[in-house]
């Protein structure tokens, strides 16, 4: 009620011209009603209701916060926060050693960023997550749905055709083995037409399409209630040319992951970003870094990277609120048939000439619930 | 649509003149701004000005499809997804050929067949669809001067013996190469802007720029301060440009590349942050010369890691022995990595299997 008149969401001149009139808390506005507004400070009737209308509601707003009630802030303890974290899903990458070192998988509510030199399998994990986002929940998936944004066209509806009836298939021989109801009824929803459908591609070719789309998300996933996920595929390569003023990057960047964590904890979905690696020179070496900049890398709370170690890829998980960093071996695999099933310790980092529909699933393992 | 005017994203007209005084008119300038700029500016509350920055988002925004009305899309024109390069082998490991609507890069040392097999390439974008083209024209970008007739001709005839049995359909098929020797950095980068164009009225399906390292490289000299930043400003604008071509209008496009030593004064990019592929080209290039001693310094593509990034489809041709030469998937998102050995002759590249 204390409030300060220069600190109300009014348009400038308006503010302007209380502030000249000699107006200083909200609670004078209240008191002064719209006609007698209207009149001290020469604006229609109309204008000083909906100025009134908007104080109102700062001060209800201020008054709930103040009262300890659930408002734009929330509070609450860390019991609850524990006991939320525990039911909380995962979106699983089929990986199993790479599920091991993020906790579980992909957590919900959180960023991560993905960072990799050219050809290391970025885009191909996030079409995988794309796809694992849509499990089941009788599989141990979140059953829920992906909006990608592609900035740098490299999406191939064939190859998530590929890893779509990868994981159908995969489901389908879970519940074979175990024959249970749920798990058949799930299936018969759970089809290729069906994951391909919820997955939301967007193509942005600019940096400005890829602010206004992140502008119009919320309203986009208030719509799209059961989306997971949200990948943003090469979060760098619209920001990497073509700015001279790097401090409005920063701030451009800086706005982006604010909004990003905003929309993850609003609408308890993932968000997965790309990033591309740069050279950086040192005094005897030159480095592959993570690029878009230090500041950058505060957005992101988990961070995994992508490298080549010879032959064998590589994951490294960088940065982790609460798991610790470890490196882990990957691979790229076929998918064909009977051949699905590929142990860590049986991995052959070489490639035989003749080769089948090539598939994304790193290493699987049995999936079962009760594991 | 970052250039679009304000005007066409329907604000109001007095909006427009007050956002004009301050320099603001397209939907770039709007949406660089903070909110609190908004609001000074447009001299709206915050509500306001939140529902204002919807309206230009969405004037902006793309338009959003699903993965399956894509694949639907794709399934009704199977044939128009790829250029088959008619080297069999290649060409079922890469799902059909060189894909189309987005980059394919070239990359080997010189005289390993990379004009050859673009020219080979002209010959098979014009045959019909029925033999595997695409029934269209060319764009050739010929930076070092190195494109023959001749030599097309020569391709086209002894490949296509059959269809080519007449002067009449040769010459039909090189009236549908157009070729454009641009020098400079500045000229390309002109060519490339107005490709949209050419594409539409020349009825093209398939463009060549032969090469970008050779412009790049000599006018940029990454020794000096800021050419580094020019060069990758320079790269990357093209690249967008011809990705949005590529996609725009569904057509391949293939550069080439050359090969660079990386930095010879100590400084190394280490073994594990390169890809194999680059580290297979180093044995090679070291196996031809005799010497056995493994450098530090690795062999990589040129033109540095952002335009790594920008290409979709990486093949890397290189020596193998005296007469052959391999060709080597390094990067593609339905290929792993292959090797396929092959020898240039009369009618172009040739497949060879080698038993080991």
């Amino acid at each position: 009620m204390q409030r300060d008149v220069g600190s109300l969401p009014l348009s400038p001149a308006l503010r302007a011209r209380l502030l000249a009139a000699g107006f200083q808390t909200a609670q004078e506005l209240l008191e002064t009603g719209p006609c007698g507004l209207s009149k001290e400070i020469g604006i229609s009737r109309e204008e000083a209701l909906e100025a009134l209308q908007v104080v109102r509601q700062e001060c209800a707003g201020d008054a709930a916060k103040t009262a300890g009630g659930s408002g734009s802030t929330r509070k609450c303890t860390a019991l609850e926060l524990l006991e939320e974290e525990q039911t909380q899903g995962f979106i699983i990458t089929f990986c199993s050693a790479l599920d091991n070192i993020l906790g579980g998988g992909v957590q919900l509510t959180k960023i991560t960023e993905i960072c990799g030199a050219p050809g290391v399998g970025k885009t191909q994990l996030c079409m995988q997550l794309a796809v694992d986002v849509q499990i089941p929940e009788c599989f141990g998936g979140v059953a829920g749905e992906a909006v990608f944004i592609d900035t740098e066209g490299s999406f191939m509806v064939d190859r998530a055709a590929d890893i779509a009836t990868a994981c159908v298939r995969h489901c389908q021989l879970i519940a074979e083995a175990h024959q249970e109801e749920d798990h058949l009824q799930a299936l018969e929803t759970f089809s290729l037409e069906s994951i391909l459908s919820h997955i939301y591609y967007f193509r942005c070719r600019d940096y400005i399409e890829l602010l206004a789309q992140v502008y119009l998300l919320p309203d986009f996933l208030s719509e799209h209630s059961k989306v997971r996920l949200v990948v943003i595929d090469g979060i760098a390569f619209p920001f990497r040319h073509d700015f001279e003023d790097l401090s409005l990057r920063t701030r451009l960047l800086n706005g982006l992951a604010q909004q990003l964590i905003i929309i993850a904890n609003d609408h308890k979905s993932a968000v997965v970003l790309t990033n591309q690696m740069t050279t950086r020179f040192g005094q005897n070496q030159s480095m592959l870094v993570p690029a878009l900049g230090e500041s950058w890398g505060h957005a992101a709370t988990v961070r995994l990277i992508f490298h080549w170690d010879n032959t064998q890829r590589l994951a490294t998980l960088y940065k982790s609120p609460s798991q610790k960093e470890s490196t882990i071996p990957y691979n790229i695999t076929l998918l064909e048939g009977s051949q699905e099933y590929q142990d860590v310790s049986r991995l052959t980092s070489k490639f035989t000439g003749n080769l089948c529909p090539f598939l994304l699933v790193p290493v699987l393992h049995s999936f079962c619930p009760s594991c | 649509m970052a250039t679009k005017k304000l005007r066409r994203a329907k604000l109001s007209q007095e909006l427009c003149e007050r956002l004009s005084r301050y320099q603001i008119t397209t939907c770039q300038d709007f949406l660089c701004l903070s909110l609190l700029e908004l609001m000074k500016v447009t001299g709206e509350s915050y509500r306001n000005v939140q529902k204002l920055l919807r309206k230009v988002s969405l004037a902006c925004a793309p338009k959003m499809q699903t993965a399956y009305e894509m694949k639907v899309r794709r399934s009704i024109n199977p044939s128009a997804a790829f250029l088959p390069t008619s080297l069999h082998s290649l060409d079922k490991v890469l799902h059909g050929g060189i894909p189309c609507g987005s980059l394919t890069e070239l990359t080997s040392p010189p005289g390993c067949g990379k004009t050859q097999f673009c020219i080979t390439m002209s010959v098979l974008a014009t045959l019909p669809v029925s033999m595997g083209g695409l029934d269209g024209a060319v764009i050739y970008i010929d930076t070092e001067s190195a494109f023959s007739a001749e030599r097309l001709i020569e391709i086209a005839g002894n490949r296509f013996p059959t269809y080519f049995d007449s002067d009449e359909k040769l010459f039909c098929m090189t009236r549908s190469i157009h070729l454009y020797r641009e020098l400079t950095c500045d000229s390309v980068l002109k060519r490339i802007k107005s490709l949209e164009e050419e594409i539409i009225s020349k009825k093209i399906k398939l463009i060549i720029i032969d090469s970008v390292a050779s412009v790049v490289r000599k006018e940029f000299d990454t020794k000096l301060q800021g050419n580094l930043a020019e060069r990758s400003n320079f790269l990357a604008r093209g690249a967008s440009l011809l990705k949005y071509v590529a996609e725009e209008f569904s057509i391949p496009v293939i550069l080439t590349n050359q090969i660079t030593t990386s930095l010879s004064n100590g400084l190394a990019i280490p073994a594990d942050l390169v890809s194999p592929a680059h580290d297979l080209s180093l044995s090679e290039v070291t196996g031809a010369s005799g010497s056995g001693k493994k450098e530090s310094a690795c062999v990589t593509a040129a033109l540095g890691n952002t335009w790594s990034h920008s290409v979709n489809t990486r093949l890397i041709l290189q020596y193998h022995d005296l007469l052959t030469r391999q060709i080597v998937i390094a990067k593609s998102p339905v290929a792993p990595f292959s090797t396929f050995f092959y020898t240039v002759e009369k009618s172009g590249l040739v497949l060879q299997v080698i038993h080991s």
